[in-house]
């Protein structure tokens, strides 16, 4: 929750109304085609927010800046405000930008109790910052999460499109070192897997 | 009404019949049973809300057992009654037990959040919050945690301040702006306890309705910026009024405290403004408590102006009056009531003896009844407001309609989104609007944004489309006489063609055709048809749609002016006298007016109401004019830049600090009432013509606006319903006696716009 409600400048201290950020599309013609598919599935443009919004994740590097919110709205002619509440509402669209990497440690029950907090606190030292925070570098972020549905490899941490099981805090720094030379699992690759979700056929894109 | 079927239901053991369909809190509370409620609200949709829970009750149905008998069966959860509709044979209760304990449970968790600072909360003393929380509540509260909290008073739009700590999330707000407004600029952001009401990016509510939204909200959550601070709700007192910021006369109430206006509210009045009003109304009404009002005569003695007495100043104006003779000139008056009007007609032609009355501002001074009255027998605006509802498709031609006729606007919104009507909107290209909220475009099912000027060829090209895929029903251009003229005008305008010189698309003309082509179609002509220098081919070409289309009674050129028709029908005009009779001798009109100020035949200018210098649109004959007249009198509120100019400066009343009528844009007479008085030295300006007739003429005095609105009724033939007691408080229309409907077709040929501007 505190992920969603520090978006864009800390919403108790704005005190003026902001000028409209300017419009910039950006979606590739991939993306247009995806997105037109995808409204093929659906009886009106309204329905298809969610998918817009992950195809909208990937083109935008990962995360939903106003521009991105603005360019779904048009894509599928809803007010702004509209897509930005479905945007708010779900807590995995991005609205701020995540490290290369983000970390999303399960600090669920079984990951929990097979070591969870230790994987997050060896983090949070290793890569010195907090939970919800990006390192300076802006190689990851660090995050918890609920259960992410694979508790049989607890603990689990989420990068991207990727699941790494039986991580403790013996073995993390090692994940660390292997994203750090790596350009796969970013939060783009994980919003294209979504978008790959709804368009099962094609093959994914890269 | 009649058609629904109606069920039978009881309510806490009372029987009654209701129309299915109808939600089970409207059938109690016709049956005076409350049901306490927050998101309810009859003109805004359901779907998104039914979500304060505050109207629950319990609810049994009737159920068939195998054996063929029925039993009562209740639902086993509490109902929301805003979003039960009734069906038959249902049982409701709303006091029970359970219901007691679930109101107060919803209270409770409604004020988790609630900074319950009622005490310097605007809301205070008429907020339903408050109201259900003391009767329906309970006592105390659990919640010991933190409350989440937020800047106060975060400045939304540029009338409405926000409070997001008092929000309950009902969302009449949002509704408002989705259902009604149409903006859709408000909407629900984040979940759960994060949840709050907000715009797109923290970007300014900029809704030109966007004052509604604080009647709407049923906290305090919601605040006007101007009234904010300034009164409590008990120490207002409430006085029916009129707005008199456009035409369409928007029934309000003026809320005053210390003779001062603190606050506009909307009033309901079905066939006007439903209970709506627009920004403009609703916070530009504070003019009427302007520090800066006049309150006594001033006379301009050497370039300075002095406080004088009525008595002195009437002395004044006789005798000035009397010098000029025949020579004297009256404009403006479309801010003044109709009775002030008639009074001032009165004076001028039978006291002055002179027809030298125009309220228009041109560029245009047609005589006033030739054009659409000589065709088909009305002015302006011939369909009522309420009508617009009934059409299938309406065309909104040249007009800024949200700017121009903003309640008009919200009821072809309505016909599109609540009556399915298709909307064409065809405007010139630089009316084309872009982000801004409120424009017909938004919803319009073709927009046709023409080259400046290429009016006709546009009119031309639909009707060209209707003739030849024959969209038109035989049998009436059978009865039409001269059907050749049109045809032969027409025949040219292929669509392609028509298309290329108006710079639209080809194809828009054939569907805009299309949707026009019905008997109940109404066009909605704006200012740029009005100002237009052909302006008469194309109400011309436009009356041809009509007749073609079977709609000669559904041409609108709406009025823009607060009480613009007023001033028409009482005879603010040099050729016609109250009630459009015909003068043989017509007077001068405004333009000659000042053309003869200038040159010398006018010595004498009477100005009521209007800044002419910025309202007349050659700014630079008006300030000559004013300049070389050499006795120019202005009736005003305050010292605008015309009233400098002139030699006399007389109060008036504003529409708060007295009684009388306005005539809105549908031909609605409608009552005001004095709410409160600034100062006994401001008259009326009725009284002021009044004393200077009796002064002059020795007429009889009025003594009241009553006593001259029974002299309107009885004297002019149009407002025969008219009478103080007849209007009420929601208005009476008046009609023309014999609305020509059986008009002819006439030719009109294009003009191709003289300089062109692509
Ligand atoms: S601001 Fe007022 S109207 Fe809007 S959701 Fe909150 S309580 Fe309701
Ligand atoms: S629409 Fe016209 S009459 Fe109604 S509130 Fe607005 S300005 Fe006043
Ligand atoms: S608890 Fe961690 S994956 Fe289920
Ligand atoms: S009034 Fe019924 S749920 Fe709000």
């Amino acid at each position: 929750m505190s992920e969603q409600a520090g978006y864009v400048p800390v919403v108790g201290a704005v005190a003026e109304p902001q000028p409209a950020p300017e419009k910039s599309y950006r979606f590739s013609e991939q993306a247009i085609q995806e997105l037109e598919e995808i409204l093929t599935h659906y009886p009106d443009k309204k329905s298809a927010i969610l998918p817009a919004l992950w195809i909208a994740q990937r083109e935008y590097d990962g995360y939903l800046p106003p521009q991105a919110i603005q360019e779904v709205a048009d894509r599928l002619e809803r007010p702004f405000v509209e897509v930005e509440g479905v945007a708010t509402f779900y807590t995995m669209y991005n609205l701020r930008k995540r490290g290369r990497h983000h970390l999303e440690v399960c600090t669920c029950l079984t990951c929990a109790v097979m070591g969870a907090y230790e994987v997050v606190h060896h983090l949070e030292k290793r890569l010195g910052v907090k939970v919800g925070q990006t390192t300076s570098d802006g190689e990851f972020t660090l995050s918890e999460v609920e259960c992410l549905n694979y508790c049989g490899a607890a603990t689990v941490v989420q990068v991207g499109d990727k699941y790494f099981g039986n991580i403790t805090k013996e073995n993390v720094d090692e994940l660390i070192e292997t994203l750090r030379n790596s350009n796969e699992f970013t939060p783009a690759d994980l919003a294209n897997a979504i978008v790959r979700l709804h368009i099962p056929e094609r093959t994914a894109k890269k | 009404m009649a058609d629904v079927p109606m069920v039978n239901i009881k309510i806490n053991g009372i029987a009654l019949q209701a129309p299915q369909g109808e939600k089970v809190i409207e059938a109690a509370r016709r049956i005076n049973v409350d049901i306490p409620f927050f998101c309810y609200h009859p003109r805004l949709t359901m779907e998104n809300g039914a979500n304060c829970r505050m109207c629950l009750v319990e609810v049994a149905t009737p159920r068939k057992n195998p054996d063929g008998s029925v039993v009562m069966a209740k639902m086993p959860k509490p109902q929301t009654a805003c979003s039960l509709p009734v069906s038959e044979g249902m049982e409701v209760w709303t006091e029970t037990e359970q219901v007691i304990a679930d109101r107060r449970g919803v209270l409770e968790f409604l004020l988790i959040n609630h900074p319950l600072d009622c005490p310097i909360c605007d809301r205070g003393g008429e907020c339903p919050l408050q109201n259900n929380t003391i009767h329906y509540g309970p006592p105390t509260s659990r919640f010991i945690e933190e409350k989440r909290h937020f800047p106060k008073a975060y400045p939304l739009s540029e009338y409405v301040v926000f409070d997001r700590e008092r929000c309950i999330h009902c969302a009449r707000c949002t509704r408002f702006t989705q259902d009604i407004s149409g903006d859709a600029q408000l909407d629900f952001l984040f979940r759960g306890a994060d949840m709050e009401v907000g715009t797109f990016a923290h970007t300014r509510f900029s809704s030109r309705f966007s004052g509604n939204v604080i009647e709407l909200c049923p906290v305090g959550a919601l605040l006007s910026r101007t009234y904010r601070f300034k009164a409590r709700p008990w120490d207002l007192m409430t006085q029916k009024s009129i707005c008199t910021q456009c035409s369409n006369g928007c029934n309000i109430k003026i809320d005053h405290r210390v003779s001062q206006l603190q606050r506009v509210n909307a009033r309901v009045n079905e066939a006007v403004n439903e209970e709506w009003t627009c920004d403009r109304g609703k916070f530009g009404m504070d003019y009427v408590s302007s520090p800066d009002r006049i309150t006594t005569p001033l006379v301009k003695r050497d370039g300075e102006f002095q406080p004088v007495t009525w008595d002195e100043i009437n002395t004044l104006i006789i005798d000035r009056l009397q010098e000029a003779g025949a020579k004297v000139g009256g404009i403006g008056g479309t801010r003044s009531s109709n009775e002030d009007l008639y009074v001032w007609q009165k004076f001028f032609r039978q006291t002055l003896r002179v027809n030298n009355l125009d309220h228009r501002m041109g560029p245009h001074f047609r005589p006033t009844n030739s054009g659409l009255y000589a065709r088909f027998g009305y002015h302006s605006m011939n369909n009522a407001i309420a009508d617009l509802e009934k059409m299938k498709t309406i065309l909104v031609f040249g007009s800024n309609l949200v700017d121009e006729q903003p309640i008009i606007y919200l009821r072809v919104r309505k016909a599109w989104r609540a009556k399915g009507a298709g909307i064409v909107e065809a405007v010139p290209r630089s009316m084309k609007t872009g982000e801004e909220a409120n424009h017909v475009g938004e919803f319009a099912s073709v927009r046709l944004y023409y080259r400046p000027g290429t009016e006709v060829a546009l009119l031309h090209g639909l009707l060209n489309v209707m003739l030849y895929e024959n969209l038109l029903s035989a049998e009436r251009l059978g009865e039409i006489k001269n059907l050749s003229i049109v045809q032969n005008a027409v025949k040219s305008w292929a669509p392609e063609i028509a298309a290329k010189e108006c710079g639209v698309e080809a194809d828009a003309i054939r569907r805009a055709a299309r949707l026009l082509a019905t008997d109940q179609m109404a066009i909605l002509a704006g200012e740029t048809v009005t100002q237009h220098p052909y302006s008469e081919d194309i109400l011309n070409a436009l009356g041809n749609l009509a007749i073609l289309t079977g709609n000669p009674g559904n041409i609108n050129v709406p009025v823009t002016e607060n009480n613009q028709q007023g001033a028409m029908d009482m005879g603010i005009l040099p050729d016609v006298l109250p009630g459009y009779v015909g003068l043989d001798q017509p007077g001068l009109n405004t333009k000659q007016m000042l053309q003869g100020a200038v040159s010398g035949e006018i010595e004498a200018l009477w100005i009521s109401g209007v800044d002419l210098v910025n309202r007349f649109y050659d700014r630079d004959l008006a300030r000559r004019a004013l300049e070389a007249c050499s006795f120019v009198v202005v009736t005003e509120h305050t010292l605008t830049e015309t009233a400098q100019l002139a030699d006399v400066v007389l109060p008036t009343q504003s529409v708060a600090e007295r009684d009388g009528t306005f005539t809105n844009v549908e031909r609605r007479v409608q009552r005001f009432f004095k709410a409160f008085e600034i100062s006994p030295e401001i008259h009326p300006e009725w009284l002021i013509f009044s004393q200077l007739a009796m002064r002059m003429g020795g007429t009889a005095p009025y003594f009241s606006a009553r006593d001259i609105l029974r002299e309107i009724a009885a004297s002019v033939p149009i407002y025969q319903a008219c009478t103080p007691r007849d209007l009420g408080d929601q208005g009476v229309r008046w009609h023309y006696p014999a609305a020509n409907h059986t008009a002819d077709l006439v030719g009109v040929e294009y003009r191709a716009p003289a300089a062109v501007s692509a």
